[in-house]
């Protein structure tokens, strides 16, 4: 066992400091959506034009083809100089874009991986529904097989960045009368296709992030469902152990500054004498750094085996919760100033309402305990 | 950068769990056979790291976490780190000292046969050498006895290094502490019928043992990292021994709550094993307790 990184790691990381130093925007990224949109399309290609974007994606599709410890490096690096958020950018690629590459047919790679990392094509996900959340597998959107093509009917909802985006990853019942997870597919659906309409939803925070989406008649071409007809569960669920494991790195180096900057705020306010908010940030602290060590662990679990380990779903609820004990604490600190109140600030407030969503979305945290208890203790299936 | 076990720490963690199931088991730690300790010093496990033995405190870390699982003897600590940091290294066994101001009364856990006894302190090690002549006492950890002594000159190591290695083994200790009691909690869970089920069916049951597993990953993780620290002498290491000390004992504490309520009725008896492990993390939060102070330090 070692925590040092190889002098070519190291040099690497020298390059990704340096390069970020003088490329970070100044601007801080808009915090809505829609304003947000040519922010977030703009700094992504600037980061594929710099060889930034796809780190560890095959070079055949736009990538670096580096190993995913110099993935780790950038994300961290990323994290430490503070540059923005990628926005919408995230379900591509972080998400559509890694199920692309483990299960597209070359055709679809080939058309979609590289427009992903230019900011040029925009994703969302389509899995959840009204009737199926947690409970996944009852989704009941359908797609009926006609010539070549799939007609939709049918309703997602929770789908982030729905209205700008181009392309949707749609997980949907394409065998009548199929139950739970047989007789799914998991297909891409042009979000400019015909018969699709999109209701945004104001979260608490009082951002239109996400939206409900709506499917009447809609055409999808068989060529573009991934992995198979009647496969669609398994390809959901080849991305969801990539997630658990790697997808949140740069949201594990925030928690490390936020810590710091919590830590210097409760001692320039004075709040840190109170023993109980000090004994919070020491154990917080703690936390953090066993974080950061929990993800090396997987990382390096990752590159001796191929694949994380089991404990990455732990990585997931572990992150999800301290990340709301931190906001908690900002928050906390903030003393009576946090009654005040706008939607559309951009401050500790509307970080802590958003943080809500980390321990619903992508798996509510009940259900991380499950999988937990399941995988990792062999407990019997309660589902 | 690399915190995976190779194949020969496997090795050596696998053959430990096996020895301790045969010859130290868990469920026997109210009372320790008068020959184990013989066997624990023939095994080599009270001198992994000590000088010219080669070994790095990662692989000590490991294997002390086995050790920790089955609650094996608190002196194992003191000795490893006594033969570690002071010159000759001891034939016998070292008892393990609570700090306590100077001059005064010292705790001695697990003085039993013991030559010498050694104290931790935040900053150094101090060893005294002293027969084991004191009347013997219980603590809240079966397994462990106690004496009081008096104190007043000793052998000290003032290298820097000497009082985080023995923090390390004892969050290892821990680490192990809280593994056991997860385990013993997952394996009732799957036993155990209620309902016409077993009852780690039931999401409140299933989810109680889930927390167990996150915050034994999360200590087990951070116990790794700090060992690397360690071993590679940085600056920060003391800062990441004192969050692993922190975090294991909590898990063993937790854990060993959790575990209990797991077992329902059983669990709270003398009889059954629960009480042991919640009864060892009472002991270990005493023992090179984590430095709050220090957490909260700026990086170095």
């Amino acid at each position: 066992m070692d925590i040092g990184f190889s002098p070519e790691e190291m040099r690497f990381r020298d390059e990704c400091r340096d390069w970020l130093q003088s490329n970070v925007p100044l601007e801080k990224r808009p915090i809505d959506a829609a304003d947000a949109i040519g922010f977030d399309k703009a700094w992504q290609r600037r980061l594929f034009d710099a060889g930034w974007a796809g780190i560890n994606w095959p070079t055949a599709y736009g990538g670096r083809g580096l190993s995913i410890v110099q993935q780790v490096i950038w994300l961290e690096e990323y994290a430490k100089a503070h540059a923005p958020w990628i926005g919408a950018n995230f379900v591509g690629v972080n998400h559509g874009g890694p199920t692309l590459i483990l299960n597209a047919s070359e055709a679809q790679k080939s058309y979609h991986l590289t427009r992903i990392l230019q900011g040029e094509a925009i994703w969302c996900q389509g899995f959840s529904e009204p009737g199926a959340g947690s409970d996944l597998a009852s989704i009941k959107t359908r797609g009926r097989i006609e010539g070549d093509e799939l007609v939709v009917n049918g309703s997602k909802i929770w789908t982030s960045f729905a209205h700008v985006a181009d392309w949707q990853e749609l997980v949907l019942r394409t065998e009548e009368g199929s139950q739970r997870h047989a007789g799914l597919s998991w297909a891409i659906c042009d979000m400019h296709a015909p018969g699709i309409t999109i209701r945004p939803i104001r979260k608490m925070s009082g951002q239109t992030e996400f939206a409900e989406v709506f499917y009447d008649d809609v055409r999808i071409p068989l060529s573009n469902v991934v992995g198979g007809l009647g496969n669609g569960w398994k390809v959901a669920m080849s991305t969801l152990s990539f997630e658990r494991g790697t997808g949140f790195i740069a949201e594990q180096v925030r928690a490390g500054q936020e810590i710091a900057e919590l830590i210097a705020t409760a001692r320039a306010n004075g709040m840190i004498r109170d023993d109980g908010i000090a004994d919070q940030l020491a154990q917080m602290r703690a936390e953090v750094a066993a974080l950061r060590a929990m993800t090396y662990r997987n990382i390096s679990e990752v590159v001796r085996t191929g694949q994380p380990g089991p404990e990455a779903s732990v990585i997931r609820l572990f992150t999800a919760e301290l990340g709301q004990r931190l906001e908690r604490m900002a928050v906390l600190l903030m003393g009576e100033d946090m009654i005040d109140f706008a939607y559309g600030d951009d401050n500790a407030v509307q970080d802590y309402l958003r943080g809500f969503a980390s321990t619903i979305a992508g798996g509510t945290a009940q259900i991380q305990r499950d999988i937990i208890g399941e995988r990792l203790l062999g407990l019997p299936k309660s589902r | 950068m690399d915190l995976t076990l190779n194949d020969e720490q496997e090795a050596l963690r696998t053959a430990t769990a096996d020895w301790c199931r045969d010859n130290m088991a868990l469920e026997d730690a109210r009372w320790r056979a008068p020959g184990l300790w013989a066997e624990l010093e023939a095994m080599g496990w009270t001198g992994m790291t000590a000088p010219g033995m080669d070994l790095d405190h990662a692989t000590e870390a490991v294997v002390f976490c086995e050790l920790g699982r089955s609650i094996a003897p608190i002196g194992l600590l003191s000795t490893a780190a006594a033969n570690r940091w002071f010159a000759d290294g001891f034939a016998g066994k070292v008892a393990l000292a609570l700090p306590a101001d100077e001059p005064g009364d010292m705790r001695v856990l697990d003085p039993g046969g013991s030559a010498a006894v050694l104290m931790w302190q935040a900053d150094k090690l101090c060893l005294f050498v002293t027969p084991d002549d004191a009347p013997h006492a219980p603590t809240i950890d079966l397994s462990t006895d106690q004496c009081r002594r008096s104190w007043t000159v000793s052998v000290q190591s003032d290298n820097t290094a000497a009082p985080l290695h023995l923090q390390l083994l004892a969050a290892a200790y821990a680490v192990g502490c809280a593994d056991a009691a997860r385990d013993m909690a997952a394996d009732y869970a799957k036993l155990r019928q209620q309902f016409d089920r077993p009852i780690g069916w039931f999401q409140a049951l299933k989810h109680i043992c889930s927390d167990m597993a996150v915050r034994a990953a999360v200590a087990r993780s951070q116990l790794y990292y700090a060992a690397c620290a360690l071993d590679a002498g940085h600056a920060d290491a003391a800062f990441h021994i004192s969050a692993a000390k922190r975090l294991a004992d909590q898990a063993a504490l937790d854990n060993g709550r959790a575990n209990i309520q797991v077992h329902g009725g059983i669990g709270m008896t003398d009889e059954a094993a629960p009480h042991l492990c919640l009864k060892r993390a009472h002991l270990l939060q005493f023992i090179a307790p984590a430095d709050a102070a220090l957490l909260l330090k700026d990086p170095v």
